[in-house]
C-alpha cells in the first residue's frame, strides 16, 4: 500500500466501514454540492495517492479534484452526516485527517489560518485582548505574576475559552467572582484555548499538544475539577486528561452552577426560546444541563441542531457559506424569539450575522441569561474592525501575513 | 517476515476485506489468500435492496474498486466453496478439490438466508435477499410485468427492505409475520405501531401473528401463488419473499476443532479456541456492550471493525509480537436504521425490556421515542436501548439527531 499521504491508513480504515449507501450526502449541503459521500472522500484521497509518484503530484491530484476539496474544506464538523449515517461513521476523524494531509501538502492557504494559531504568542484573540487591555493575570492564581505568587492546591479551575475571555471580559470576571464565592476562594483560571481552530486548519498534533499543556497546567495547579463554558472546550480537555490518565473532572459551567443551587440573576426573556445545540454536544448531555441551569421546563422551548456557521473554518474557504449557514439556523427562530447558544463562538457568529442582516431575534449565550454582564457585540465588532486600520494595523498585518 | 507466511481469509466480504486492509496497513507483506464462493467481487449486502428497487445500479453495490482491491494484493480463490478447514493440519480444502495451507486463518463466511418455516416442496422457490445473485433474481421478478402483488414473509429489517424495494418497483405488497408487530425483535410495541401506521399509509398490507400455512402454485399465464395463512385467509400473489433471518454454516470446520456456540466464539482479538484461527463478522460471537455477553451482531460496521481487529492482531503476531491492548475489539451495540419510503425507524441497544427495566415512551406529532432503562445499584438508571419511529425521513433531521444522541448515551453508559 502506498503511503504518500500521512493519514492513508485512516482513509483505508474509514472506507472499509462505509457501505456507500450515500445517505450522508443528503444530510449535508457541502457533501451534496460535492456530490460525494463520506466513504467517497476517503476513496478519493486514496485514488489521488494511487496515481501520484511524488507528493507534488499528489497535491496536484487533490487540488484538481474540486469535489474533494469542497467536501474536505466545506465541512463544519456539525456531524449531521454522521448522525444520519446508518453506521454512525465518524466524519470528524475522517475530515480532521484529511485537513492534516491538506495542510502538509500545502493545500490550505496561509490566510485561512494565520490569525488562529492559538498555540503561538499572537492570534486574533490575544491580539484583540492586548490592544484593548483585556487580561486576567489576577485570576490565574496558580501562576506567579506581578502582584501575586503562584498558589497551589486550588481545586477548581475555570476555563472560559478564547471567545468569552476576549469578547466578554466583564462576563468572564462576573462568572469567576461567582465561582470564587462558591468555592470559598479555592479557584483559579486557565487562560488558554482548546485548539479547535488549529484542528480545523489541519494542525491536529498542535491542537493536541495545546490541550496537553493545559492538562499539565491543571496538574501543576493541583486542580481536581475543570469547569468549561463551552462544550467543545470540555470535550477536548476531557480527552486530553483521559489520555494522560489525569483524574480531573471536566464539567460544563451550567451543570456546575446548577448542582450548587445557583439561580439565574434575572428572569428568562419573554417570547419563544430556541436552544441552539452545540455541534460538540454529541449526546445532548450539555444541552440538558444548560436547560436545567436556565430553569427551562420541557416543552417550553425549541431546539435547533447543526452548526452556526463558524465550525471547521469554512468561512476561510467559502466566505459566503458562514452567513448562509447562520441564516439557515436563525431562520428556525420565530419572530421575537431569543436564540440561546451554548458555545460563545456560536453567539459571536449569530451576533455578526444579525449585525449584517438584522431580524427580530435576540441572541444570547446561556451565561448571559444566568449573569448580569452581557456581551456588547456592537462594541466588539467595532473594535475588531478598527484594529486593522488603527495604530496597530501595520503590526497586525505583519504578524498575520 | 518470511515469504512463506500465508494469511487465509475464508469469505471475501466486508470482514475479509477489512482484515486485508488492516494487515497491509500494519505492514504485513506476505501472502493473503481469500476464498470466495462467488465470482463477483466483495459487495455490500446493505445495498442489494436498493439495487432491486432501482435506487442503485448493479455496479454501485460493489464498495471497492478493482484498483483498491489490487492495491491490497490479495490472491482470490473464487467460485468454489471451502468445504474443509482443519486447524490441526492448517489445511483448507475447496469443493473443487484444491488444498491450501496457511499460517493464520480468518473465518468470515457471513451468513445465508434461511427459509425455515416456508412450506417446503410446494413447487415454488421463494425469493430471498442477501447476495447479488439473490438481488438479481428478485429484481427480475419484481420488474416482470406479471408481478403485481408480492407477499413478504417476515417482519425483520430485511423484510422491510424487501417491502421498500417492492414499493419502488410499483408492486402491491403485503407482509405476514408470526409476531404481533413489525420489526419483531428490534422494536417496542409503541414504536412499531407508528411504523406500521406509516407502512399502512403507503398501502402495505399487514397480517401479524400469523404464518404461511400453505402455498399452491396455480399454473397459467401468468402463474399465481395461492397462499393460505395460519389464520385461515387465502390470497393470491405473484411472488413471495422469505425473510426469516440468516444463519451461518460452519459445517466445513473440522468437528470439535473450534468452539462454536451460536457462532464462533472469539476473544478480544478475534482469536478462536483453535490456534491461529480467527473469526469476524456474522461468523463471530463477540462482545455486545449492552449485555456484556458475546453475541452475533450481524451489522456491516461490526463486521468491518472485527475484520480490522483480526488483521491487526495477526500482523502483530506474525511480526513476532503481541497485539496492542489498544487494538482490542472494543465491543459494539446493536444498531439498526431503516427507512421505508419516508417512514423511519432507528434503534440501538436492547430492544425488549426485561423484568425490572423501565420503558419510557414519548410521542410527538411526527415521532415516537421509546427508551429502555435499567436500574443501577446506586438507585440511578442507565439507558440500555431505544427506538425512534418517525413519520418523516429527513437526513440530518431531528429523528436522526435523536437516534445518534441516544446511541452515544448507551455506548457511553456501557463503557463506564
Amino acid at each position: 500500500m502506498k503511503a504518500l499521504l500521512d493519514r492513508a491508513d485512516a482513509y483505508w480504515r474509514f472506507a472499509g466501514t462505509c457501505t456507500q449507501c450515500g445517505h450522508c450526502t443528503e444530510a449535508c449541503e457541502s457533501l451534496t454540492r460535492a456530490g460525494m459521500s463520506l466513504g467517497q472522500i476517503a476513496k478519493a484521497m486514496l485514488e489521488a495517492q494511487r496515481t501520484a509518484a511524488t507528493k507534488e503530484e499528489l497535491a496536484m491530484n487533490i487540488a484538481m479534484n474540486g469535489d474533494l476539496v469542497q467536501a474536505v474544506r466545506g465541512c463544519f464538523f456539525c456531524t449531521s452526516c454522521k448522525n444520519t449515517c446508518f453506521a454512525h461513521n465518524d466524519v470528524c476523524d475522517l475530515i480532521y485527517n484529511a485537513r492534516v494531509d491538506f495542510q502538509n501538502l500545502g493545500l490550505i492557504e496561509r490566510a485561512a489560518w494565520s490569525s488562529v494559531l492559538v498555540d503561538e504568542e499572537w492570534d486574533i484573540f490575544t491580539a484583540y485582548r492586548a490592544i484593548h487591555g483585556i487580561g486576567y493575570v489576577d485570576l490565574v492564581r496558580h501562576k506567579a505574576y506581578e502582584g501575586h505568587e503562584a498558589e497551589t492546591g486550588l481545586e477548581t479551575a475555570f476555563f472560559p475559552g478564547c471567545s468569552l475571555a476576549a469578547y466578554g471580559p466583564e462576563l468572564t470576571r462576573e462568572i469567576f467572582q461567582t465561582m470564587d464565592e462558591m468555592t470559598s476562594g479555592n479557584l483559579t483560571m486557565v487562560d488558554s484555548c482548546c485548539g479547535s481552530s488549529l484542528k480545523s486548519a489541519g494542525f491536529f498534533d498542535r491542537a493536541e499538544a495545546l490541550c496537553d499543556r493545559n492538562a499539565d497546567e491543571l496538574v501543576a495547579a493541583g486542580a481536581k475539577e475543570l469547569v468549561c463554558v463551552c462544550p467543545g472546550c470540555a470535550n477536548d480537555m476531557k480527552k486530553a486528561l483521559e489520555k494522560r490518565g489525569v483524574h480531573v473532572e471536566v464539567r460544563l459551567l451550567a451543570d456546575w452552577l446548577h448542582e450548587r443551587g445557583f439561580q439565574p440573576k434575572h428572569p428568562l426573556p419573554d417570547g419563544p426560546l430556541c436552544l441552539s445545540k452545540s455541534c460538540q454536544d454529541r449526546d445532548g448531555t450539555y444541552l440538558e444541563q444548560t436547560r436545567e441551569a436556565l430553569g427551562l421546563d420541557e416543552g417550553t422551548f425549541s431546539i435547533f441542531n447543526g452548526c452556526c456557521g463558524a465550525g471547521g473554518a469554512v468561512s476561510a474557504f467559502d466566505p459566503g457559506r458562514q452567513a448562509q449557514q447562520a441564516d439557515s439556523k436563525l431562520s428556525f427562530a420565530p419572530d421575537g424569539a431569543t436564540v440561546i447558544s451554548m458555545c460563545p463562538t456560536c453567539t459571536y457568529t449569530y451576533a455578526y450575522r444579525l449585525m449584517e442582516s438584522p431580524r427580530n431575534v435576540t441572541n444570547k449565550h446561556y451565561c448571559e441569561l444566568l449573569f448580569d454582564s452581557q456581551f456588547d457585540w456592537d462594541k466588539t465588532f467595532a473594535q475588531l474592525g478598527g484594529m486593522w486600520s488603527g495604530e496597530y494595523g501595520p503590526w497586525l498585518a505583519q504578524v498575520f501575513a | 517476515m518470511s515469504e512463506t507466511q500465508v494469511v487465509a481469509i475464508i469469505g471475501w466480504g466486508t470482514a475479509g476485506v477489512n482484515a486485508a486492509i488492516a494487515l497491509r496497513a500494519a505492514g504485513y507483506a506476505g501472502v493473503i489468500r481469500a476464498f470466495s464462493d462467488t465470482d463477483v467481487p466483495p459487495y455490500s449486502p446493505i445495498l442489494t435492496s436498493y439495487y432491486v428497487g432501482g435506487e442503485k445500479t448493479y455496479d454501485e453495490c460493489f464498495p471497492w474498486s478493482a484498483d483498491e482491491l489490487a492495491e491490497l494484493d490479495v490472491e482470490v480463490v473464487s467460485g468454489s466453496r471451502v468445504c474443509l478447514l482443519n486447524p490441526a493440519r492448517r489445511l483448507i480444502r475447496t469443493e473443487a478439490g484444491e488444498e491450501y495451507t496457511y499460517t493464520k486463518c480468518i473465518v468470515c463466511v457471513g451468513a445465508r438466508p434461511t427459509t425455515v418455516g416456508f412450506p417446503a416442496g410446494c413447487g415454488y422457490e421463494p425469493l430471498v435477499l442477501r447476495t447479488m445473485d439473490d438481488a438479481a433474481r428478485m429484481k427480475e421478478a419484481f420488474n416482470s410485468s406479471a408481478c403485481e402483488r408480492a407477499l413478504v414473509s417476515g417482519a425483520s429489517m430485511i423484510a422491510l427492505k424487501c417491502v421498500e424495494a417492492a414499493l419502488n418497483c410499483g408492486i402491491n405488497v403485503s407482509m405476514v409475520g408470526m409476531n404481533d408487530h413489525v420489526l419483531d425483535f428490534s422494536a417496542l410495541p409503541e414504536a412499531a405501531a407508528r411504523f406500521e401506521r406509516g407502512l399502512a399509509a403507503k398501502g402495505v398490507g399487514m397480517r401479524f401473528g400469523q404464518t404461511i400455512s400453505q402455498v399452491e402454485v396455480l399454473e397459467g399465464e401468468p402463474r399465481k401463488l395461492r397462499v393460505t395463512f395460519s389464520g385461515g385467509d387465502v390470497e393470491e400473489f405473484d411472488e413471495i419473499v422469505v425473510a426469516h433471518g440468516v444463519r451461518s454454516d460452519f459445517g466445513f470446520i473440522a468437528e470439535g476443532s473450534v468452539e462454536i456456540d451460536r457462532a464462533i466464539v472469539v476473544d478480544d482479538f478475534m482469536r478462536t479456541s483453535a490456534s491461529d484461527v480467527y473469526a469476524a463478522g456474522d461468523a463471530a460471537q463477540a462482545l455486545d456492550l449492552v449485555s456484556s455477553e458475546k453475541r452475533v451482531l450481524g451489522i456491516w460496521k461490526t463486521a468491518a471493525l472485527q475484520g480490522q481487529c483480526a488483521g491487526r492482531a495477526i500482523a502483530a503476531e506474525l511480526a513476532g509480537g503481541e497485539p496492542e491492548a489498544t487494538d482490542a475489539y472494543p465491543g459494539a451495540i446493536m444498531t439498526n436504521t431503516i427507512a421505508v419510503n419516508g417512514t423511519l425507524f432507528i434503534s440501538a441497544g436492547a430492544s425488549q425490556a426485561a423484568e425490572g427495566q423501565r420503558v419510557e415512551v414519548r410521542e410527538t406529532e411526527d415521532m415516537t421515542v421509546a427508551c429502555i432503562y435499567e436500574p443501577e445499584s446506586d438507585g440511578s438508571e442507565r439507558l440500555i436501548g431505544f427506538n425512534v419511529a418517525s413519520d418523516t425521513d429527513e437526513p440530518g433531521g431531528a429523528a436522526y439527531d435523536t437516534g445518534a444522541m441516544l446511541s452515544l448515551r448507551i455506548e457511553e453508559a456501557c463503557r463506564k
